[in-house]
């Protein structure tokens, strides 16, 4: 436990001259072009952009499930060749094992490594505990809501102590109210483990909420559009959403993000929806008028 | 870090224990309220069986010819009487045991190899390559065909109705694993490399048991099968056996028997079938509703 709690600084990514293209029958396709990143030790960045643009691609390749076929990603000077529990990652789909108890799946990372089961179990209880599941050590997951699976899946992820922590959507799935809460609770995890995040999501708020940095990325083939600093202070409550900093921030992301989504869709839709339409339908049915 | 931060968003775990026990009559209330449904299933089938017997009985007694000639068919009752005699007699048993004995090899046999090259063909493609055509040929190819062949193959009469058994169970087991296999979620092989996890354990942790549904979905077929295999190959090569015995009830005019024997298949296969699904409860908590 102690050594997951006090890390001397490490953890930083370096992302350099990266782009990642595959193959198709058409030939190459570009997936990311020309995109460098970099997240300092215990910083938290998000990378936002419109659907499609490659940021699961790049946060794949930092955890190295994906090989570049330019550039190179680094984490503390190493170069990343595939996936290590050094680089520690939350799923949008949860990806707990259905066939083990959350105490379980929590301990999987710890087991990996050899340690022994007496002291493994103390570890991941005392992991459960801080997250508030140690209720639910002994259920499998199929029991438990999302919100709860995905807190085991951080907790799961973190257990193992990595430099960094990667996250890929990870609070899509779940209804408004409990993403709150559980961006609450990745926040102050982060703030005690002080370990470097790279967080994925397609909602701004979130981005901005969470992170010290954030990424904005063009569409396909994504490349980094903009970097936003996020000065908020911290620790970072519910009520600053609505000030004005905040909404600032906001509106600036909002429009970046809008450009590259109206280009992702097609490039060529001047206006958004009906409004060129320009029918009054007084109470008639489209089909009628035209 | 301040750590009011951290509590205020802890959330409460939502469980909290009943103040008191209720009471025997209410627990029996909502124990029956919950399980409504099945005890009604219960309720009908005994009926229905119950029905299935009458009209047996009705049938054979008034000797019904409707397209279908009931005039040599035994009675319920007359079944009854055959059994109670069998279930004293050593010889039945021992057919019995017999057949059971060969499934017992046949099926664990089957097993034993189906299962892992299932898992392996699913892991490495060169495997699948080059055993998957083989397999393909092989299967359609019922395994009562196999009769002539297993004779000529094998020393002993009893070592071919093993084989028998065994080929009956084989591919059925086979195919269901190598579905499974195919099936594993790539993100759970992914979340458990992240953890750390080589090769040897994303098979032992991950692919083996994500499998394991199907591998026994493929046992139950596999072991119906079986017994379909078995009481072919006994009632035509064999000299004992539940599937001889049938046959030779026949032969020897005792109608009674051709029917304890049949309902003696029918009962030892539901056994085995329900050995097998209580197997796989045990082996598979998580899927316990």
């Amino acid at each position: 436990m102690n050594d997951i709690l006090t890390k001397a600084p490490q953890g930083h990514i370096d992302v350099r001259n990266f782009s990642l293209s595959y193959d198709s029958i058409e030939g190459p396709v570009q997936a990311v072009t020309d995109t460098q990143i970099h997240v300092k030790p215990g910083e938290f960045v998000s990378i936002v952009g419109p659907s499609g643009c490659g940021k699961s691609t790049l946060l794949n390749a930092v955890a190295g499930f994906l090989k570049p076929t330019t550039g190179v990603v680094t984490v503390d000077g190493e170069k990343v060749n595939g996936p290590s529990a050094e680089r520690g990652m939350v799923f949008q789909q949860y990806s707990l094992f259905p066939w083990k108890t959350v105490r379980e799946n929590v301990e999987f990372g710890l087991k990996m490594r050899g340690m022994p089961r007496s002291q493994r179990e103390r570890a991941a209880r005392t992991l459960l505990g801080l997250a508030g599941l140690e209720a639910f050590e002994k259920h499998y997951p199929d029991k438990l809501s999302g919100g709860m699976k995905q807190r085991v899946g951080i907790v799961r992820a973190l257990a193992t102590g990595p430099k960094v922590l990667l996250l890929d959507e990870p609070f899509g799935a779940l209804d408004a109210q409990t993403r709150v809460i559980m961006q609450q609770i990745l926040t102050n995890m982060w703030q005690r483990l002080k370990i470097s995040v790279l967080f994925v999501t397609h909602d701004i708020d979130e981005a901005i909420f969470l992170s010290d940095r954030v990424y904005c990325m063009t569409a396909r083939p994504g490349s980094i559009k903009a970097e936003i600093p996020i000065p908020l202070e911290r620790p970072r409550q519910q009520a600053m959403m609505m000030s004005s900093e905040f909404l600032a921030l906001r509106r600036g992301l909002m429009s970046l993000i809008r450009e590259e989504s109206i280009k992702a869709m097609g490039g060529e839709i001047s206006d958004l929806g009906m409004q060129g339409l320009n029918i009054e339908l007084h109470g008639h049915s489209l089909a009628d008028v035209i | 870090m301040p750590a009011t931060a951290i509590a205020e968003a802890d959330p409460v775990p939502a469980v909290t224990p009943p103040a008191t026990p209720p009471s025997f009559g209410t627990l029996a209330l909502r124990w029956y309220r919950l399980n409504r449904a099945g005890l009604r299933a219960i309720a009908i089938g005994i009926i229905s069986l119950a029905a299935f017997l009458l009209l047996w009985h009705l049938l054979t007694t008034y000797r019904v010819v409707f397209f279908v000639r009931f005039t040599n068919v035994p009675s319920p009752l007359a079944v009854y009487a055959s059994f109670t005699k069998a279930i004293h007699d050593p010889k039945f048993l021992m057919h019995v045991l017999l057949s059971c004995r060969r499934i017992f090899f046949g099926f664990s046999l089957a097993a034993i190899v189906a299962v892992p090259l299932g898992l392996i063909m699913g892991r490495f493609k060169l495997v699948h390559e080059i055993i998957f055509p083989v397999a393909e040929v092989l299967r359609p190819i019922p395994a009562i065909a196999w009769v002539p062949m297993a004779i000529m193959l094998w020393p002993t009469n009893e070592q071919s109705i093993v084989f028998i058994t065994f080929l009956g169970s084989f591919f059925p087991i086979l195919v269901n694993t190598l579905h499974g296999m195919s099936l594993v979620d790539p993100v759970l092989v992914r979340a458990a490399q992240c953890l750390g996890a080589r090769e040897r354990s994303i098979f032992r942790e991950v692919y083996f048991p994500a499998s394991l549904p199907h591998i026994f979905t493929g046992l139950t077929v596999g072991m119906g099968v079986a017994w379909v295999s078995l009481i072919a190959a006994e009632m035509i090569s064999g000299q004992y056996g539940i599937g001889y015995f049938t046959w030779e009830a026949y032969s020897l005019v005792q109608y009674a028997d051709i029917a304890l024997g049949m309902i003696a298949i029918g009962v030892l296969g539901l056994g085995s079938s329900m050995l097998i699904r209580g197997a796989g409860q045990l082996v598979m908590p998580w899927r316990l509703k």
